[in-house]
């Protein structure tokens, strides 16, 4: 029996090998989105945990690692439905940038406050296409959605990312 | 229509180029193997039937032998 099926019935020695094959890819995947070491190693175990408790209705004929990709996905979009919105992740103390870089670091802070603050649905498709540069298929197999709506989110994310922007005194 | 269109693209190579120098590349190596916090959580989740529960399971099928109408008013009842 292959090791898909083996899995499928719920044994944990299957599950093992794929969890060892498949984790680095899910943890590349999620790290992508979310942009944050801890957090992505995180929402990777609850994506191999939840693959576990879900086994039985995982179809051995199926392509794991999409599926796998998939709830990788959901979870990343639960996080950031979670996460508050003027998260920065820039870490640098004010104090220890030389001051011509300041202006730089502030448009770049703008910028990222601004992509925080896209509705989760448009922002993990604008972070997965425009700064990762991932297929549009790729995207939307993850999503479970079509390649069409996924070029729409661009777009939307596009727009207001540029309204927003202008507000705030940047020209893209 | 093909005017909108450029503009379009214009615009999302415009905010492409922004984000890419807001949000520095990750480094997308797992530092970790997550299989034993896997396993931990496939032990601890486990189920184990206490012994309670296995004798209220014992007297509800010595119930049923001895008045077995009762699966009438359960199946009733559910």
């Amino acid at each position: 029996m292959d090791l898909l099926h083996r899995f499928a019935l719920g044994e944990i020695d299957a599950f093992e090998t794929l969890v060892r094959q498949f984790q680095g890819e899910i943890y590349a995947w999620t790290v992508r989105i979310v942009r944050d070491p801890g957090t992505a190693e995180d929402l990777t175990a609850e994506t191999l945990w939840r693959i576990y408790r879900a086994r039985h209705r995982f179809r051995p004929d199926g392509n794991f690692g999409a599926w796998a990709r998939r709830i990788a996905t959901n979870l990343a979009l639960d996080y950031l439905r979670r996460a508050r919105p003027e998260q920065s992740l820039d870490t640098d103390p004010a104090g220890s940038v030389p001051p011509d870089r300041l202006v730089e670091r502030e448009m770049r802070e703008k910028i990222q406050q601004a992509f925080r603050r896209l509705p989760p649905k448009l922002q993990i498709v604008a972070t997965l296409a425009l700064v990762e540069e991932v297929p549009y298929d790729e995207i939307a197999a993850a999503l479970g959605t079509s390649v069409g709506a996924v070029k729409l989110r661009v777009f939307r994310a596009v727009r207001i990312l540029r309204k927003r922007l202008t507000q705030a005194g940047i020209k893209p | 229509m093909k005017m909108d269109e450029h503009m379009d693209e214009h615009n999302v190579r415009q905010i492409r180029d922004a984000l890419r120098q807001s949000f520095p590349p990750v480094n997308t190596d797992l530092g970790r193997d997550l299989w034993p916090e896997i396993l931990r959580r496939v032990d601890a989740h486990k189920v184990s039937v206490p012994w309670y529960d296995w004798v209220l399971v014992g007297l509800s099928a010595a119930m049923f032998l001895v008045f077995p109408r009762l699966v009438l008013v359960f199946a009733y009842h559910l």
